[in-house]
């Protein structure tokens, strides 16, 4: 009856938090008694631990093998390590969405008693977080209960986790993500409390800034994760897809970026701190838009949970309120906002807001191709695709115009502009640099396509501005923001990364039989298929077959596999990765034809350790940025 | 501050949200049911090379349009594999595909189909009418007595295709 206290708790937590909800409201147009924040706080606090034993109970059952609980029993099995017993937790729908109430109930919880107790949000604050996790918790209990028994008897063996869900990337990249998502609802809270507040002698930025940088940082690596475990361990075999749901993972990542910089820029010069308030209050609504298109089911996705509308709809209209209190208290706030301080032309936030609108540019790009498909179903039924041509096509220029305005930036000031001619020699030679080196590229790799060019246009005028910045700086020992010039050079690292993978990298499929071996091209002079092997697993039995090459005069080994899984009888195709700084050589095993040879796709990736690296350069230079502020 | 931005800023989510709910509420299956169409006559050949044509669909037969570069069609497989668990005979109707990854693809999802007709320039799609993948006919005694555009979902299976099943089957 372990469940049931589990059940129990997560209910309890319920009450609580309509009682928060309900005692306040009461005292609204009240005078404030001097102890309701304190009563509150309490009582948030208490809600807030029982949802932590409850989800830890759930823990508990799921390692000791409770199939009496429906959810335990459809996604874990008695033969799975522990480790994958626990993170087969969130590996479907409801159990997922517990883990996010989790994480959404822990960064409230330090929120809000990281904030002094007198200080004059807390408790508005207070109640915009308990409404948004009260409203979660019914959407968990009402539509995706995860407690729910199998009645009268509860199942022998658990169903076992989807096999490709058993990877230890599982185990992160969805947390991760999720602490990213709601890490947001601080923001979006505080802003709001601000604006119900109406003082707005009151300074807010300072105390939600750390937050929001250590949850773009989640963010930016459960994306990456999800990134790499899609190219290392699906065997995708490549990073990026336009996936509607990493769309709508992007979308709230670039609200995020934008709000970042403009959090920055509003520290150094109050002209754009309504612009950074609507930011704020969107990045946690496109979460909550994300939430629902994945949970809903209402676009197709390899990553979509159970369609079922009645969810979608409860999620809609719940993210639909929360949104719409944000935004309207917004809008009736506007005019009393005083905003009306002009930029200055080749100033830094001139720069900045340029990058800003582009950014929001993009978001919309993303939302339209997301809704597009469904905007012309309802219009005339007809089903269309929207696909990378369509991504790639809009970033290209819009990455180009943002780095010619990060370029400028690098050396602009704050509210004053610079001379042409002192920034002039800045800009010429990256300018220069970049072109010279693209010259290179296309000399040696004699491939031209216009969109990776330019992208690789890109990331190299961000690349050498930086680089020359750092250089020149060097020399006359000048400050450098160091924690944006890192994250700044990974972005470009990132662009120039993409491009190149996008031109270089190519594809063979061959058919070989054991102890055949064959020349590709002047790259892979010998590729020879040297052993199959049929093994067998704690829960799965394994093909293992043995190729060695010779790629540019070096032996390498691979070792790609096929998992048939005992449980579910699914297949699993194991990719085998040779990883170099350049490129990675990336095999799996397709069929075996009748003759007894067999298939193999061998695929040469270039720059792909460059993607991984780029990304953590960003998440460094966030953390700089993070922690010099606390020594200074 | 301008009062119409101040406007747009609540009406525009508003919007948003409003569209969202109709698309979730309206009820999306589009069934094309036909008086009896007799599925079109053929010779292509099945994934592994074997001639298949007009007779190797006799019976009561489930044609899946399906193609390896289709996502909807990976998101209904564990679906049809259900179904294909459950004795139901469903035909693969490869698309616009090519055989190596056709083949590839079946090899790593797994393979639901008793055989695929292999139809890279969408011939037999055309005659049949197919717009795009995934689409589904029921053939009784070769004749299309059912059809849905997209996803096979419980509901639309148990909705549309069982009953008529169920029915074909009495008659017999």
């Amino acid at each position: 009856m372990i469940g049931e206290l589990s059940h129990f708790l997560s209910l309890s937590a319920v009450v609580i938090f309509c009682l928060i909800l309900i005692f306040n409201s009461i005292f609204f147009f009240g005078k404030i008694h001097p102890n309701q924040l304190s009563l509150s706080l309490r009582m948030f606090n208490q809600a807030c631990s029982l949802i932590f034993i409850s989800f830890g109970i759930f823990v508990y059952l799921s390692i000791n093998d409770d199939f009496s609980i429906a959810y335990i029993a459809s996604h874990s099995n008695s033969q799975l390590p522990i480790f994958y017993k626990i993170s087969s937790i969130w590996s479907a729908h409801e159990g997922s969405m517990f883990l996010w109430i989790v994480f959404l109930t822990a960064w409230s919880l330090l929120f809000i008693n990281s904030l002094h107790h007198d200080h004059p949000l807390k408790r508005k604050t207070l109640l915009m977080l308990s409404l948004i996790i009260l409203g979660f918790l019914l959407f968990l209990l009402l539509t995706s209960n995860p407690f729910e028994r199998i009645l009268p008897f509860g199942a022998i063996e658990g169903a076992d986790i989807n096999p490709v869900l058993q990877d230890p990337a599982l185990a992160i990249h969805p947390p991760m993500l999720y602490l990213g998502y709601v890490g947001f609802v601080i923001s979006f809270s505080f802003i709001s409390a601000y604006l119900f507040h109406g003082n707005f002698e009151l300074e807010w930025e300072k105390d939600i800034k750390d937050w929001s940088l250590v949850a773009w940082i989640f963010l930016t690596i459960g994306i990456t994760l999800g990134s790499w475990w899609a190219y290392y361990e699906l065997g995708w075999g490549g990073y990026w897809f336009w996936d509607p749901v990493e769309n709508v993972a992007l979308m709230p990542w670039l609200a995020a970026t934008a709000f970042m910089h403009s959090l920055y820029a509003s520290s150094k010069s109050s002209v754009l701190k309504t612009w950074t308030m609507f930011l704020g209050i969107l990045i946690f609504a496109l979460s909550l838009f994300g939430a629902f298109i994945v949970r809903s089911g209402i676009i197709d996705s390899v990553h979509s949970f159970a369609n079922d509308p009645q969810r979608g709809l409860y999620l809609l209209i719940f993210s639909g309120l929360i949104t719409l209190l944000a935004l309207g208290i917004f809008s009736y706030r506007l005019p009393s906002l005083n905003v009306s301080r002009y930029i200055v032309s080749g100033s830094k936030e001139s720069y900045l807001s340029m990058n800003n609108i582009l950014m929001i540019t993009s978001i919309f790009s993303i939302f339209l191709g997301v809704t597009y498909p469904l905007i012309i179903e309802a219009l005339n039924g007809e089903k269309v695709s929207i696909g990378p041509p369509y991504y790639n096509t809009i970033f290209a220029p819009l990455i180009l115009i943002a780095s010619i305005f990060i370029m400028a930036s690098v050396d602009s000031l704050w509210q004053r502009s610079k001379p042409i001619k002192s920034v002039a020699l800045t800009i010429f030679i990256p300018l220069m640099l970049s072109i010279i080196f693209i010259y290179i590229v296309w000399h040696v790799t004699a491939i031209f396509s216009i969109l990776p060019y330019i992208g690789i246009f890109s990331g190299l005028l961000i690349l050498f501005s930086y680089l020359y910045r750092i250089f020149s700086n060097f020399l006359s020992k000048k400050f450098i923001n160091t924690g944006s010039a890192i994250a700044h050079i990974g972005l470009g690292l990132l662009f120039l990364a993409v491009s190149l993978n996008s031109i270089l990298s190519y594809e063979k499929n061959l058919n070989l039989a054991p102890g055949e071996s064959i020349q590709i091209n002047q790259s892979i002079k010998e590729f020879s298929f040297d052993d199959i092997k049929v093994l067998k697993a704690s829960n799965h039995d394994v093909i293992s077959v043995e190729v060695s090459l010779v790629q540019d005069g070096k032996n390498i080994s691979l070792n790609p596999q096929k998992r048939k899984y005992s449980t579910r009888g699914q297949i699993t195709t194991e990719s085998s990765i040779h990883a170099s700084v350049l490129k990675d050589t990336y095999l799996t095993i397709g069929d075996q034809l009748e003759n007894g040879s067999w298939t193999f796709a061998l695929k040469i990736n270039y720059f792909i350790k460059w993607i991984w690296f780029s990304a953590s350069l960003m998440v460094l230079g966030m953390l700089i940025t993070i922690f010099k502020k606390k020594v200074t | 501050m301008n009062k119409s931005l101040r406007f747009l800023i609540v009406l525009v989510p508003i919007m948003i949200f409003a569209f969202f709910a109709k698309v979730l509420i309206q009820d999306d299956d589009k069934v094309l049911r036909f008086d009896a169409k007799i599925f079109p006559s053929f010779q292509l050949n099945d994934l592994d090379g074997n001639p298949v044509n007009y007779e190797s669909l006799n019976g009561i037969k489930l044609v899946n349009v399906w193609a390896s570069w289709c996502i909807t069609c990976l998101v209904e497989h564990p679906y049809l594999t259900k179904l294909s668990d459950e004795n139901v005979q469903i035909v693969g109707l490869n698309y616009k595909d090519s055989d190596n990854k056709a083949s590839e693809w079946l090899q790593k999802h797994g393979n639901p189909y008793v055989f695929s007709i292999y139809d890279p320039r969408g011939d037999l799609a055309f005659d049949l009418g197919v717009t795009g993948a995934p689409e589904s006919y029921l053939l009784i005694d070769n004749q299309v007595v059912a059809s849905i555009q997209g996803e096979m979902t419980p509901k639309k299976w148990e909705t549309i295709f069982y009953p008529l099943i169920n029915q074909a089957r009495n008659n017999k």
